[in-house]
């Protein structure tokens, strides 16, 4: 795999957990992916994000950036997409919210005032139904418990810095499980921060549209990074099957 | 019992004098043997050690002579036991032995196959590890519970090599988000003398030349902590969204654009659950079965909200 990095996992997260990543693994190296690191205690480059697509909003007239919110059962991200995901874009603007969307992103990054901000950076955005859906909160639950053992038992070195950075309350993500699974019950019980979180968020994305210029710049290098993967020889592999 | 392992021992000796180019009398070997082993109570290998040596007296064989190379075999040509045979193979993995009498035990494997094998521990050969290859050199077979296995006596050599010996492929399921579609999927053309796929009608070895429609995509399943990058062929894709090589035509002539083929899967596919069962060569997941992932299990589900309750 000389010079071609290995692609990213799309990693499950739900976004309670995600909206509270505020730590950045700093790159070893000149252009190494960026992580952000999870209070339970997960390197993300990349997410995949099955929710309901409440609103897309141009930030501003004629701007072509399309802000996107988009719900699990524990909470919202936010998704900026510009012209730079011609793909996502161009799904985008066939969805009228809400819908239910699957989204793969990259994690974008910004830092203000010393603290970090995380949102999506789709790649692709596609509409589907509520089995995926359904399946996306069993699977994300199965992870995020995974993620809470690990921390138990501090598994590993990120594990460590997790509980250094964050020191979580392990039950506080117990009971967002809970309601996340609560949900495949038809038993939905609504998260009481839901609304603090949601001015939290609010007053964030402010800040994040003005450091979009910024962000522009830098998706531009990312995106040609991320063509890499995608170099592959043509090859018909019928030929090696001997079919 | 007793008959059975003398004739067992008996093939050997006759086997690997027989490689030899030496006919030995097996009656006599038996015989000898049966004395050594039950009336003197000798352990085997010395007993065999005292015959061999009797022979290459008897026959004046020249002792390097003897220091013969079994032919070297792929695992899947092992069909009769007490055969002397080389090959190389892979460590796939060690098993704990329940006998201090044998020192190793577990699988090894070559790309025709998977065997068990036994190191005995009065051989006195080395420790194997999982994962290396080595060349097991003078081995014998043998069949144990109706299945064929390789024992590594004293006679054998293990030898590591710094050749990766792969392995058969084995079919593995995976259950994954379909995260991505590359760009050179759908409706493609392949050149007509080496089945490639061409880019805008130019193959990459043949240059400008006559091409055939196909449908395919290539994208990538990821389930979270592993991706695997998939090849659907046109069965695949029909088995999933109903659109075949000729309806993939229709679609590209309606719209006036390839192109749309693409966008159409893209929206049916991209973002969902897809159960694959294939076999890994090289980079690529080759699909055997696909569908799409049904549902959930309700009581797996049951099952996690009691583990997050406790």
């Amino acid at each position: 795999m000389n010079g071609i990095r290995r692609r990213e996992i799309a990693r499950r997260i739900f976004a309670y957990e995600f909206n509270r990543s505020t730590y950045r693994i700093k790159p070893e190296e000149d252009k190494a992916p960026v992580y952000v690191l999870t209070p339970l205690g997960m390197r993300c480059n990349r997410v995949f994000v099955v929710g309901a697509l409440l609103d897309k909003d141009e930030i501003k007239p004629d701007s072509g950036i399309w802000r996107i919110r988009v719900a699990d059962p524990t909470g919202a991200f936010f998704g900026y997409v510009g012209r730079f995901q011609p793909d996502a874009l161009e799904s985008l603007m066939e969805i009228e919210p809400p819908e239910l969307v699957a989204i793969v992103a990259k994690v974008r990054v910004f830092e203000r005032d010393g603290r970090l901000f995380v949102s999506l950076r789709p790649e692709s955005i596609s509409v589907v139904d509520s089995e995926t859906r359904d399946y996306w909160i069993y699977e994300t639950a199965l992870k995020t418990l995974e993620r809470i053992r690990r921390m138990e038992l501090k598994k590993d070195e990120d594990c460590k810095l997790a509980w250094q950075i964050y020191s979580p309350n392990l039950n506080e993500f117990r009971q967002i499980v809970r309601q996340a699974l609560a949900s495949l019950k038809e038993e939905f019980e609504l998260i009481e921060e839901f609304e603090e979180e949601i001015e939290e968020l609010k007053e964030r994305r402010d800040m994040e549209e003005r450091e979009l210029e910024k962000i522009k710049e830098k998706d531009e290098l990312e995106e040609f990074e991320e063509e890499f993967e995608f170099e592959e020889e043509e090859w018909d592999l019928s030929d090696i099957l001997g079919e | 019992m007793k008959e059975e392992r003398i004739k067992q021992l008996t093939d050997q000796i006759v086997e690997l004098f027989r490689r030899s180019g030496y006919d030995v009398d097996a009656k006599e070997i038996s015989k000898r043997l049966m004395l050594l082993i039950y009336e003197f109570k000798v352990p085997e290998s010395e007993a065999i050690r005292t015959v061999k040596n009797w022979l290459i007296k008897e026959l004046e064989i020249p002792k390097e002579k003897l220091a013969i190379e079994s032919p070297l075999v792929k695992i899947a040509d092992i069909t009769k036991p007490g055969q002397w045979i080389s090959l190389k193979a892979k460590v796939v993995q060690l098993w704990d032995s329940s006998s201090p009498n044998v020192s190793q035990v577990g699988l090894i494997g070559d790309e025709t196959g998977i065997i068990k094998f036994v190191i005995w521990a009065k051989s006195g050969k080395g420790e194997v590890e999982e994962g290396k290859s080595y060349l097991f050199r003078n081995v014998v077979t043998d069949s144990f519970q109706g299945r064929m296995q390789i024992n590594v006596n004293r006679n054998s050599e293990i030898v590591e090599i710094d050749e990766d010996i792969q392995l058969p492929p084995r079919e593995i399921e995976v259950v994954g988000a379909l995260v991505a579609i590359q760009q050179n999927s759908g409706l493609i053309q392949r050149c007509k003398l080496c089945r490639r796929a061409m880019t805008k009608g130019i193959c990459p070895i043949h240059g400008k030349v006559e091409g055939y429609d196909d449908l395919r995509i290539k994208g990538v399943l990821d389930d979270g902590e592993n991706f695997y990058e998939i090849i659907l062929n046109e069965e695949n894709i029909k088995a999933l969204t109903g659109i075949d090589l000729e309806k993939a035509k229709q679609i590209a002539t309606e719209r006036l654009d390839r192109n749309a083929v693409l966008s159409e899967l893209k929206s049916k596919l991209l973002g969902r659950y897809l159960k694959v069962r294939g076999t890994k060569g090289g980079r690529y997941l080759i699909v055997n079965d696909v569908e799409f992932l049904k549902g959930i299990d309700k009581a797996e589900v049951e099952r996690l909200m009691e583990e997050v309750a406790a």
